[in-house]
């Protein structure tokens, strides 16, 4: 550790140098423990101000900010007690939706996107552009044709629609065809794309297909299924794109043992690579279940009642509760908390280094 | 470690189809849907059935004032906010890089703010901005400045939005830049402290040059990200005072869910769509000469 004392020039980078690891004299340091203990306390005080406030009773937030509990005002376990007896309005509901709607996304997602990152590291994929573009000729105009020309019903169209050109795109593939040969990383790439998109227009148009989905007897809007399947999507860019960074640093020499054993893959893929890239596994999902778990856009178009999760309950705590602040704090300290574990155990990770592999 | 097309056969597209169906039906499906409604006029209230109206919709949505004053405000709030996270966070990457006292407890901490749900932020800022009840205007009132209506003068209310951004988001590029710093090469360090290198000089002509590449990618992952913001605004000032503070999202979100106007609203997003590809096209190519010319 540098000299404590304002020491500045020559001593400061004698007594730096003796020190040896690090290489920066004692003023910067300062410097820097100031900016950091200042972010610190920018970044801790709204949390601490929403946990004491999930405490306070009426008169502590009506009669202007108090921020001590014990010493500005008496603290209370009333909103809590309101919260869970359902007194004023469902909470209960939409925090079991929030749970299992994320839990199951999440670990489809992260299973699935575990799945295609290992083909991805392990396999040479090949996919011409042309091939790619025929897929995006005959889905955009065989929907357009049928939707338009023949009336049919949407879901059906798309349907019809997305089997054909993936037949065809998959025999365009085989054929000799010239142009470019996209490989692995572009698939990644292409998974990776879905978040460029701005999220209005999936979410926009997938309200829009689960409504026609509806009318053809499928029910898909405000239901377990149809959420599921979207923060599914959602999900999957990061896991692919995460997975396959940890993936590639598990040693390929095992796998080729089990090989020669004439081991299938799958076996591989469960009894091998799983458990070895489980710190890996163990990221990816907090990280995916962090936006899962926080994401609002989707769950405002695609539930209505039944399965509203949390955020969208919060976000009806301002015109429903107004000024009733005790009870707005508790609503967001139940959704912040599981998301300080999850910071908690990432953080512990980064310190083990892990993320930091991550980067390229 | 690659191995040959042959030995993977079928059981590589075993892997991979599921994910890839997934997106496919969830994402790109859907996106074709919405591409052709932009092209009809379609309104669910009052019913209106589909009719093909070509490119009035985009027509509509450029002669509109409403679109470019959410144009206006998101990009002020992405451009302002963005360029704050980045200093910040990577100024504080570099003090939790050489363990300034605490960096330990600051690690967790702070990580946290962007691990919140954005709703969350927004309703604890409501809080804190409060123009009576609130800390700040306390501690501003405490000082002898008068109160101060941050949620319902325009441009005081954008302000807002920014500094909740930062807030939010800094973590992001700490957290990314200091994993950049913690992979650079000791031995150049150490043989810069050798001859003698001020830390200025160290900072400005290593670490930065050889952090180019990684920043790009994380103002790069901010600049999109942030062009999506809806929640925070949802809640914070609901797009208001007006529609000051309404953002591209919110604006399409109106249009789709209060007017039901759906051939307009797909029309909006697929305007939308362009306009983040030609922001990130135009930012990768600056970058591009920007890293050809220093690193």
């Amino acid at each position: 550790m540098a000299a404590r004392h304002p020491a500045a020039g020559a001593s400061t980078r004698s007594a730096d140098s003796a020190a040896g690891i690090r290489m920066v004299g004692a003023g910067w340091k300062r410097i820097g423990f100031v900016a950091a203990a200042f972010w610190f306390l920018i970044s801790i005080f709204p949390l601490y101000f929403v946990a004491v406030t999930a405490f306070k009773p009426p008169l502590a937030v009506s009669q202007g900010p108090t921020y001590i509990p014990f010493i500005d005002f008496q603290p209370t376990l009333q909103a809590f007690r309101d919260a869970v007896s359902g007194l004023r309005g469902d909470f209960i509901g939409p925090v079991v939706s929030s749970v299992l709607v994320s839990l199951t996304a999440t670990a489809l997602s992260v299973f699935l996107g575990t799945m295609a990152a290992y083909a991805l590291v392990r396999f040479e994929f090949r996919v011409k552009l042309l091939a790619g573009i025929v897929f995006a000729v005959i889905s955009i105009g065989g929907f357009t044709v049928l939707s338009e020309v023949y009336d049919w019903r949407v879901p059906h169209a798309l349907a019809t629609v997305m089997v054909a050109a993936l037949a065809a795109s998959i025999l365009a593939n085989r054929l000799p065809l010239p142009g470019p040969v996209m490989g692995n990383q572009d698939i990644t790439f292409w998974f990776v794309s879905q978040r460029i998109f701005p999220p209005i227009i999936a979410a926009f148009a997938l309200f829009l297909l689960y409504a026609e989905m509806g009318k053809a007897g499928f029910k898909m809007l405000d239901s377990y299924f149809g959420l599921v399947l979207a923060y599914t999507a959602f999900g999957l860019p990061f896991s692919v794109w995460l997975m396959r960074d940890f993936l590639e640093t598990v040693p390929v020499e095992v796998e080729e043992a089990a090989l020669v054993d004439d081991i299938g893959r799958f076996r591989i893929f469960f009894q091998i690579v799983l458990p070895m890239a489980k710190p890996g596994l163990v990221a990816t999902s907090m990280i995916v279940l962090a936006f899962i778990w926080n994401e609002f856009l989707f769950a405002l178009l695609l539930t209505s009642g039944k399965w509203q999760t949390l955020p969208i309950l919060i976000a009806g705590q301002n015109s429903s509760r107004g000024d009733e602040w005790w009870a707005i704090s508790v609503a967001a300290l139940i959704a912040i908390v599981p998301m300080v574990i999850v910071a908690g155990i990432l953080g512990r990770l980064m310190r083990s280094g892990l993320l930091a592999g991550s980067v390229k | 470690m690659q191995q040959a097309d042959g030995q993977g056969g079928l059981i590589k597209h075993v892997f991979m189809a599921p994910a890839f169906l997934v997106v496919l039906i969830v994402t790109l499906f859907p996106l074709i849907y919405a591409l052709v409604v932009s092209f009809q006029s379609m309104r669910l209230v009052p019913p209106l059935p589909p009719r093909f109206v070509g490119v009035d919709n985009y027509v509509d949505i450029l002669s509109s004032a409403r679109f470019w004053g959410s144009m206006y405000t998101t990009s002020t709030i992405v451009f302002i906010s963005v360029a704050f996270q980045y200093v910040l966070g990577f100024a504080l990457a570099i003090a939790l890089h050489h363990n300034v006292p605490g960096a330990r407890l600051y690690r967790v901490t702070f990580l946290l703010p962007m691990f919140l749900a954005p709703v969350c932020v927004a309703l604890i800022a409501r809080m804190i901005f409060h123009p009576y009840l609130g800390p700040v205007n306390d501690a501003l009132g405490g000082m002898g400045f008068g109160y101060v209506p941050f949620l319902t003068e325009p441009n005081l209310a954008i302000a807002t939005l920014i500094v909740i951004e930062v807030w939010q988001w800094t973590p992001f590029v700490t957290l990314l830049m200091l994993a950049g710093l913690q992979s650079l090469p000791e031995e150049v360090f150490e043989a810069a402290k050798v001859d003698d290198i001020p830390a200025w000089r160290r900072f400005r002509d290593i670490t930065v040059p050889m952090l180019l590449p990684l920043s790009v990618a994380v103002i790069f992952i901010r600049l999109i990200e942030g062009f999506k913001v809806i929640d925070t605004v949802f809640v914070l000032t609901g797009g208001g005072p007006g529609t000051a503070t309404e953002t591209l999202t919110l604006f399409a979100y109106n249009e789709g869910f209060k007017k039901f106007n759906l051939g307009y609203t797909s029309a909006l997003s697929f305007t939308f769509l362009i306009l983040v590809i030609v922001v990130g096209t135009l930012y990768l190519a600056a970058a591009q000469r920007v890293i050809r010319r220093y690193a």
